[in-house]
């Protein structure tokens, strides 16, 4: 029988939906971990067996978010080991597990056991395919967002860990917002920018169209190399996953890896000047623009309505 | 100092749809062997770190000769010494590759600074970083975004929710790289790719490991809209465009 566990950190979506997994996975048995936040949210264990009180977690610390999980793993890791995928197990998923001798993977959809052996699936290429691994009989697993049901959890107070706070990973440390403000999770419009607009000037210019519409500025990788848009306003596998009701491309050609951060946006519309574009098989509207040379015409006509 | 890149070429990510075929576990394609842009940020940060501490720089990949893009481009790049551990191409489990890299690093003496990308665009893992960290029992930042030699330590920025931290680290430690106009890969002079191509790549065999990680299946997903195109001159496709967007979003521009 294989021994299933879950770490999360606070009772959000995923972390109800990571629990519910392992325990649909693991059964009664199923080994639950919790990082709390303050004593107070206790309430919010779901059913975990073990709690650990870290202060300033909203900081997450790698380091100290490390030696909290191993704290609550302790000597008898769990076979299976399941964290929602996002910061927390960027922070410590792939780590834990070195430290434990695991295999890991991240963005994995499914997860079940076979004849003892687990069997996962998750996206590769960019998103442009998906995989299913034989993944042995054990792992560490960051769990993508949404892909499973978050259910009824039973109440249980946990058992709180004894736990000595470590240092933090980078000393001096100084946190900066971002200078561009936009919070894309929760924007209804994202105006997006690719390399295809040329110049930051250019890229500034969508603004006025994020301005125009009430929605928030993205951008591809590309845009964020060129250092015209900030990491955190990038789009895509590996920068922030959205779903607005209207997404707007300008000049983006559409690789997948950007792809997978926008595809549960409600309306996608894309302008680019290359018809072949791949952005166009991805979009619900297209337009075959030079975006230099539709600007001009497109504010006039939203401003005159 | 020393730093190591860990430079995995994959096929090239930005090959139009359809030019990567999956079959049979395997993803086949006439398409170019390329550094990833993660590895490529990684190598980056090498080139600087050895720059500004008047250290140096090697790089490993583990694969099959596919892995020699990568190798060459950190050659180019000043890179003291270049190393393949030989295994055959395709997907590896990750927890054996971040064993065989680390083996790898002992081999050539180890180093203050190990740098991966934070993501290969081939299996999409973003994982071996931590593994290799969680291994070596070393200190692991994550997502770096730029990186400065600060005493007998590093000043590093990495990526957080909303924004960025900075702050310093003492060597030995792992870095991921993140993109960014501070990890951006410089280009290496053409003198420098020719004279790259001469030198050579170390190999090293790697170990057969039958355990972890198997592919049992890869398909290509499919994810597709029914896109209409707005036709027309300029202004008609902008009035189109204009209408379209007030229908999604009621209570914008000066109509609605
Ligand atoms: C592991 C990995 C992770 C990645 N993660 C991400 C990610 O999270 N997000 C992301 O975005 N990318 C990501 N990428 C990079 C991705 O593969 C592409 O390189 C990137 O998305 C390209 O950005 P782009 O579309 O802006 O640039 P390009 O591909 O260069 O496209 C520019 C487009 O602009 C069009 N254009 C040019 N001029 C004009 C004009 N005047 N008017 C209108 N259109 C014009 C061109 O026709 C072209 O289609 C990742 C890659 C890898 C390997
Ligand atoms: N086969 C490999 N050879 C060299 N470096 C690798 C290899 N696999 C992974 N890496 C490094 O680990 C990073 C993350 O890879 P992954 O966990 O596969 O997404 C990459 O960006 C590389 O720096």
């Amino acid at each position: 029988m294989m021994r299933v566990g879950a770490l999360v950190r606070g009772d959000d979506q995923s972390a109800l939906e990571v629990l519910s997994l392992a325990r649909a996975l693991g059964g009664d048995a199923a080994e639950t971990y919790l990082i709390l936040a303050a004593p107070a949210a206790q309430h919010a264990a779901a059913g975990a067996a073990r709690a650990v009180v870290l202060e300033g977690i909203a900081d997450a610390d790698p380091a100290q978010l490390l030696a909290a999980a191993q704290a609550l793993i302790g000597a008898a890791p769990p076979d299976v080991l399941l964290i929602p995928d996002g910061p927390l197990f960027e922070a410590v998923g792939a780590q834990l597990a070195g430290s434990i001798d695991r295999p890991a993977a991240r963005d994995v959809g499914s997860v079940a056991i076979e004849d003892g052996r687990l069997q996962i699936v998750k996206g590769a290429f960019g998103g442009k395919a998906e995989v299913t691994l034989d993944a042995g009989e054990g792992a560490v697993l960051g769990v993508r967002q949404g892909a499973h049901q978050a259910d009824e959890l039973p109440q249980a107070a946990p058992q709180v860990l004894e736990f000595a706070q470590p240092a933090p990973l980078l000393s001096g440390r100084r946190a900066v917002r971002d200078a561009s403000g936009e919070d894309l999770g929760r924007a209804k419009v994202i105006v997006s920018g690719g390399r295809g607009l040329g110049s930051a000037e250019a890229y500034r210019s969508l603004r006025e169209v994020a301005n125009l519409l009430g929605g928030a500025l993205g951008a591809s990788r590309a845009a964020v190399d060129e250092g015209w848009a900030s990491p955190s306003q990038q789009v895509g596998i590996t920068g922030q996953k959205v779903a607005p009701e209207v997404y707007l491309a300008i000049g983006i050609s559409g690789a997948s890896q950007h792809l997978s951060g926008m595809s549960g946006s409600k309306v996608v519309i894309a302008v680019n000047r290359d018809d072949k574009a791949p952005i166009f098989a991805a979009a619900d509207v297209g337009v075959v623009a030079d975006w230099q040379a539709l600007w001009p015409e497109l504010r006039r006509a939203l401003a005159g309505g | 100092m020393r730093a190591i890149a860990f430079v995995k070429s994959i096929l090239d990510p930005e090959a139009p749809p359809g030019a990567i075929r999956f079959d049979a576990g395997k993803a086949l394609g006439d398409v170019p062997q390329v550094l990833g842009p993660y590895e490529g940020n990684a190598l980056e940060l090498a080139v600087q770190i050895a720059e500004a501490s008047q250290g140096e720089f090697r790089a490993v990949a583990l694969g099959g000769p596919e892995q020699e893009a990568g190798l060459r481009k950190a050659l180019a790049l000043g890179a003291a010494q270049a190393m393949r551990v030989d295994v055959p191409s395709g997907f590896h489990d990750p927890l054996d590759t971040a064993r065989q890299l680390k083996a790898a690093a002992d081999a050539l003496g180890g180093a203050d600074v190990y740098l991966f990308g934070r993501q290969a665009g081939d299996w999409d893992q973003g994982v071996t970083a931590g593994l290799f960290a969680g291994l070596a029992g070393l200190p692991l930042v994550p997502l770096v975004q730029a990186a400065e030699v600060a005493g007998a330590g590093l000043k590093v920025r990495r990526e957080i929710a909303g924004g960025y931290e900075e702050g310093e680290i003492a060597v030995p430690c792992v870095l991921s790289a993140s993109n960014g106009p501070g990890t951006l890969l410089r280009l290496p002079k053409v003198k420098d790719v020719m004279l790259a191509n001469r030198k050579p790549i170390e190999l090293r065999a790697g170990a057969q490991s039958g355990a972890g990680f198997r592919v049992s299946d890869l398909k290509a997903s499919v994810t597709s809209r029914a896109g209409r195109r707005i036709e027309g001159d300029l202004k008609a496709q902008a009035e189109g465009l204009a209408q379209e967007l007030r229908r999604a979003i009621p209570g914008i521009g000066g109509g609605a």
